[in-house]
């Protein structure tokens, strides 16, 4: 079209910042607040021990998982299921040690990673096509394979909890939670081998979801699923790929887990899709998907770490910390509703 | 509140100077609109010049409007919905607001159910005596008891406009009623609305069926581009000479002078049914080729269409794209093989919502953007939406705009970038000037002549009729599913194919 169309005045760029970045906004704000606040109140927040050893390295399990489900809410699911799948991975991963015995550890361990990726993957890979495939709504399923899975973890632990895995093995595995690695080359400041995993999960997560076709398919399927097929998106296969990546995290975050421990437990992780999906929204990725992202995700798994770490901190009774952490997440979502509210009615069509 | 007996001739409505913004976009200039008892007033222009907008405001669905509305001689600020419906305006909308799961009953007395005895329930028998005495009142003959989802179109409008009328209605808007209907529903609606004339109520219609203002209305007003191009009694006024005032100058100036010479047959349909929707459908479109396809607002023509590019399914018949069936087609094998479609509906269909125009320009050729292992590269991304901004003209011209702060013209042009880049060797458009404002119009006609004139093959789907007419080198009549009649695109009449379309014989 190279005619010049007749008046249409261009419109004046305005920088009105999205209701999104309004939200990121406030959650960095209150990140940064509360971070000032304790490093004035208490002596033990601001130091090197409570920060990396405690606080990231807690955050980082949480923060893999969280990795996987910002694909599935960026693509508008939703899965209820992260739980359950991260403890049949524990104990995929325990039992394959176990039978790995008499291997070079290296290989078996490398050798039950690798197993315990693929576990997750198909444990994902069936929330994905009950959801894409069949059209089965994520709630339902999710919610469904979160009993099923559990109940897979019950089985195959013969009701309970695996055995320890092979005393030769222990050592090296739980390097893979204990393990630090010096930061610049001092002693003194270490990073644990959790937040190592954490950022590279992190970062190949936001190569994929940023810098890949598949990573645009997310964000399309997630902004308007009907449309993005309609211009030729395989909406089914990116849907279901986002539960399989999901699950894969799973894995990788049962396998350090596993570090931890020894053994795995079936009654373990209960609760984690909470924290993991409170992360995801906190964050500004909003229930339907196609905006957010992981930088938001990393905000608001932060923020609720930090409340987190603080609770006992400033002394706060176990009986009103639910009260607290539900009320943050509350007041945080709310104020993404206002800041859309604000902007909607500034221009009601 | 208290009403005024009105009379024949009093004033009931008086709007001054309403502006209203949408955002960057004016879509009300200083309009002044007026209305009497019992004279219908006719409100006509193009998609996109302000009469829906118009009549939102005085709906009171816009609180953030200017200009001064008084409503029997007394001055009101209208700011929501109810306040409207108090002050005893209803409104018709052209997309039913009916609820199909409910019974006609249900659906005349929504928001009104007389209250049973006990607390918060519904006295069952007076809501169907009541609905029963709407229904006698307009001699509508309907089953009060039946499902509203099983009625057909026509009939649902009925039940639409005996929810709108109720005993304090005073003022009453009828958007674009006629324009799913077939001449002999016409003719009821009219002698409904000369009813309701006659008792006094003051009667606001909105049409695009310029011809049928003759028969109906006192008085017509022309918007154009949010502006009041005049107002004039219907009597001793032409029909070409309100066209001239609504597009603002002579229909064939719009359209390119024809440059396209079809060729060979590009795409083949063969008995192409969906039992509900279409049956025996069969056609050819040539390389070159501008193939219009008409009917009504749920003739058909939008499923035909979808069937085609494998959106929706049929159950029988075939598709041949150069030679070759398309077998199990979807938009995502139709794509690959050359085949486009812009959907009617953009923001359900077209729009991908939070996204930048960039990323909704590239959907359709990420893979070609992107390299073996999917690696996409932001700037390769950005540089293919800059050429497209440049070449469809789009404004603001930001890449990195979120698709749904663009303007609805913008937008379309956004979606048919999405499809050019493709490249693709047919290309189906539904609708493609829905709600899109005149310039751009021109520009989007300008663009379809020259895809033709560089051998791709174009369905075109319009309401629009002219548009068909100008564009189209053969133009296929839908009506109830099937194809009722084909004819020559250059020298067929509008009024000719309009008639076709509801059912008339094809002259």
């Amino acid at each position: 079209m190279s005619a010049t169309p007749p008046s249409s005045a261009a419109p004046k760029r305005t920088l009105r910042p999205s209701f999104q970045l309004i939200q990121a906004g406030t959650v960095v704000l209150l990140l940064l607040a509360l971070c000032a606040v304790s490093a004035i109140q208490t002596e033990t927040f601001l130091t090197w021990q409570n920060l990396i050893y405690n606080l990231l390295t807690n955050a980082a399990y949480l923060g893999i998982i969280a990795c996987g489900m910002t694909f599935v809410m960026v693509a508008g699911g939703f899965d209820l299921s992260v739980g359950s799948t991260t403890t049949v991975c524990s104990v995929v991963a325990v039992l394959a040690l176990q039978a790995l015995t008499g291997q070079p550890v290296w290989v078996a361990i490398a050798a039950a990673v690798l197993v315990t990726a693929i576990a997750g993957a198909l444990l994902g890979a069936v929330n994905g096509a009950a959801i894409s495939y069949i059209g089965v709504n994520p709630f339902v399923t999710t919610l469904s394979t979160m009993l099923v899975f559990r109940g897979i973890a019950l089985i195959l632990t013969h009701g309970g909890q695996t055995e320890s895995v092979p005393l030769a093995m222990k050592e090296t595995l739980s390097q893979l939670y204990w393990g630090k690695v010096p930061l610049f080359g001092s002693q003194a400041h270490q990073v644990t081998v959790p937040i190592l995993v954490f950022v590279g999960v992190f970062a190949v997560s936001l190569y994929v979801l940023r810098l890949t076709r598949f990573g645009h398919y997310v964000y399309a399927v997630g902004g308007n699923e009907n449309a993005s097929w309609l211009a030729g998106v395989n909406t089914s296969l990116v849907k279901a790929a986002t539960y399989a990546i999901c699950g894969v995290t799973c894995a990788v975050a049962a396998v350090i887990y596993t570090g931890m421990s020894n053994t795995a437990q079936a009654s373990s992780y209960y609760g984690l899709e909470l924290v993991v999906i409170a992360s995801v929204i906190v964050g500004g990725t909003p229930l339907g998907g196609g905006s957010g992202g992981l930088l938001f995700t990393l905000v608001g798994l932060l923020l609720l770490s930090v409340i987190e770490n603080l609770l006992p901190q400033f002394g706060i009774q176990e009986e009103y910390r639910n009260i607290v952490r539900g009320l943050i997440i509350l007041v945080v979502v709310a104020v993404d509703v206002l800041a859309r509210g604000a902007r909607a009615s500034a221009r009601r069509t | 509140m208290t009403r005024e007996e009105t009379k024949s001739g009093d004033a009931i409505l008086r709007m001054e100077a309403i502006v209203k913004d949408f955002q960057a976009v004016r879509a009300l200039d200083h309009v002044d609109f007026d209305l009497s008892a019992g004279e219908i007033h006719a409100l006509i222009g193009e998609n996109g010049a302000g009469k829906s907008t118009l009549m939102n405001v005085l709906a009171g669905r816009f609180a953030d409007y200017r200009g001064r509305v008084a409503v029997f001689g007394r001055q009101v600020r209208l700011t929501n919905p109810r306040q409207a419906l108090a002050l005893g305006i209803g409104v018709i909308y052209q997309e039913l607001s009916v609820l199909g799961n409910l019974t006609v009953a249900e659906n005349i007395m929504l928001g009104h159910e007389p209250a049973g005895r006990l607390p918060g329930t519904i006295d069952r028998r007076a809501l169907a005596a009541r609905a029963r005495a709407v229904l006698e009142d307009l001699e509508f003959d309907l089953p009060l008891e039946g499902r509203v989802a099983g009625l057909s179109h026509a009939r649902q409008c009925l039940v639409e406009i005996a929810h709108a009328i109720r005993e304090d209605v005073r003022l009453l808007v009828f958007d674009e009623p006629t324009a799913s209907l077939g001449a002999g529903d016409v003719g009821r609606l009219f002698e409904v609305i000369r009813r309701l004339k006659s008792r006094g109520i003051g009667i606001v219609y909105i049409s695009h069926r310029l011809a049928e203002l003759s028969q109906i209305a006192d008085r017509v007003t022309v918007l154009r581009d949010g502006k009041v191009v005049g107002t004039r009694p219907v009597a001793g006024c032409r029909v070409s000479e309100l066209s001239h005032m609504m597009l603002g100058r002579e229909l064939t100036e719009m359209f390119p002078p024809k440059r396209n010479t079809p060729g060979k047959v590009i795409l083949k349909v063969r008995g192409l049914a969906r039992p509900g929707a279409f049956h025996g459908v069969s056609f050819d479109l040539r390389e070159g080729e501008i193939l219009g396809i008409a009917g009504l607002v749920g003739s058909g023509r939008t499923e035909i269409a979808r069937a085609v590019f494998g959106a929706d399914p049929a159950r029988a018949g075939r598709c041949e794209f150069l030679g070759r069936p398309i077998s199990r087609p979807s938009p995502r094998r139709c794509m690959a093989r050359g085949i486009g479609m812009i959907q009617e509906n953009r923001k359900r269909d077209g729009n991908i919502t939070a996204s930048s125009v960039a990323r909704n320009v590239g959907i359709s050729v990420l893979d070609r953007l992107a390299n073996a292992v999917g690696f996409l590269s932001p700037r390769r991304l950005h540089r293919s939406a800059r050429r497209t901004i440049d070449r469809m003209d789009i404004r603001p011209a930001d890449p990195a705009r979120l698709i749904q702060t663009l303007s609805g013209g913008n937008q379309q042009k956004v979606i048919l970038g999405r499809w050019l880049c493709r490249d693709p060797k047919v290309l189906i458009l539904d609708e493609p000037t829905q709600g899109i404002d005149i310039g751009t119009k021109a520009q989007i006609y300008r663009l379809v002549m020259d895809l033709a004139a560089q051998g791709k093959g174009i369905i075109l789907i319009s309401s629009e009729l002219f548009e068909i007419v100008n564009l189209a080198d053969r133009i296929l009549v839908v009506r109830d599913g099937r194809i009722a009649g084909e004819v020559p695109g250059p020298g067929t009449d509008v009024d000719a194919l309009f008639a076709a379309c509801v059912g008339e014989p094809i002259a």
